[in-house]
């Protein structure tokens, strides 16, 4: 195990285990290495802690969970980023902006691809989209 | 910056794999004609700056309001769950 000192104060993780944006997050190209932290709520919300910036975590959650009908597909050039095959699991996350009001809003338009087999994720930016990157919830 | 002057369907090559053209020009804007590998993203500039700043943004949040949106969700859900 190994510990980073952190804005929300010391975490430990096992380097083994962590979340790899092979290119970084949409111009943070360096976050490449992330902790998925446990959350101790209940709740659709989890957050994840970089381990190449320690002042850097984003909350995260499937934002299927919030918009039913939100479909998105990597193309194959991000199964490649991936490094998973056809019939492989991936799943898409939303970014999620918690501002000091709590109205929090979801980043629909550069939605997060996520394979758990090899732990590999990356974020893309949907090509002439109706979605956006500040998407409140439906009230 | 490198400055070119170009005209209508002349291109600029970056590289060996990406070439630019410029396709038309009408009314004070430029059509662009972009040929590019396709793991090679291209972006309008404002759309790409916007999810930038968006990831800035969400870099920055407190624990307490993530505590307290989280409770309120789970609220909400029970509320939904009984409509």
């Amino acid at each position: 195990m190994e510990k980073i000192n952190t804005r929300f104060g010391e975490v430990e993780y096992d380097p083994k285990n962590l979340l790899h944006f092979p290119a970084g997050l949409i111009g943070l190209p360096n976050l490449r290495n992330f902790i998925v932290m446990p959350n101790k709520k209940q709740g659709p919300l989890f957050w994840i802690q970089s381990i190449d910036d320690p002042d850097m975590a984003f909350v995260l959650t499937d934002p299927t969970n919030f918009f039913l009908d939100y479909q998105v597909i990597p193309e194959p050039a991000e199964y490649q980023s991936l490094q998973i095959e056809n019939g492989d699991d991936w799943f898409v996350l939303s970014v999620v902006t918690v501002p000091p009001d709590q109205n929090i809003t979801l980043n629909l338009a550069a939605p997060i691809f996520y394979a758990p087999r090899t732990n590999r994720a990356i974020q893309v930016i949907l090509r002439d989209t109706k979605y956006t990157s500040k998407t409140p919830l439906h009230k | 910056m490198l400055v070119l002057t170009r005209k209508l369907g002349e291109g600029i090559v970056i590289g060996d794999d990406i070439t630019i053209t410029i396709v038309e020009m009408k009314g004070g804007n430029i059509r662009i004609g972009i040929d590019a590998p396709r793991d090679m993203k291209v972006h309008r500039q404002e759309v790409y700056d916007r999810i930038v700043q968006e990831n800035k943004d969400a870099a920055h949040w407190n624990m307490v309001d993530l505590d307290t949106i989280s409770d309120n969700l789970i609220l909400r859900k029970e509320k939904n769950g009984k409509n």
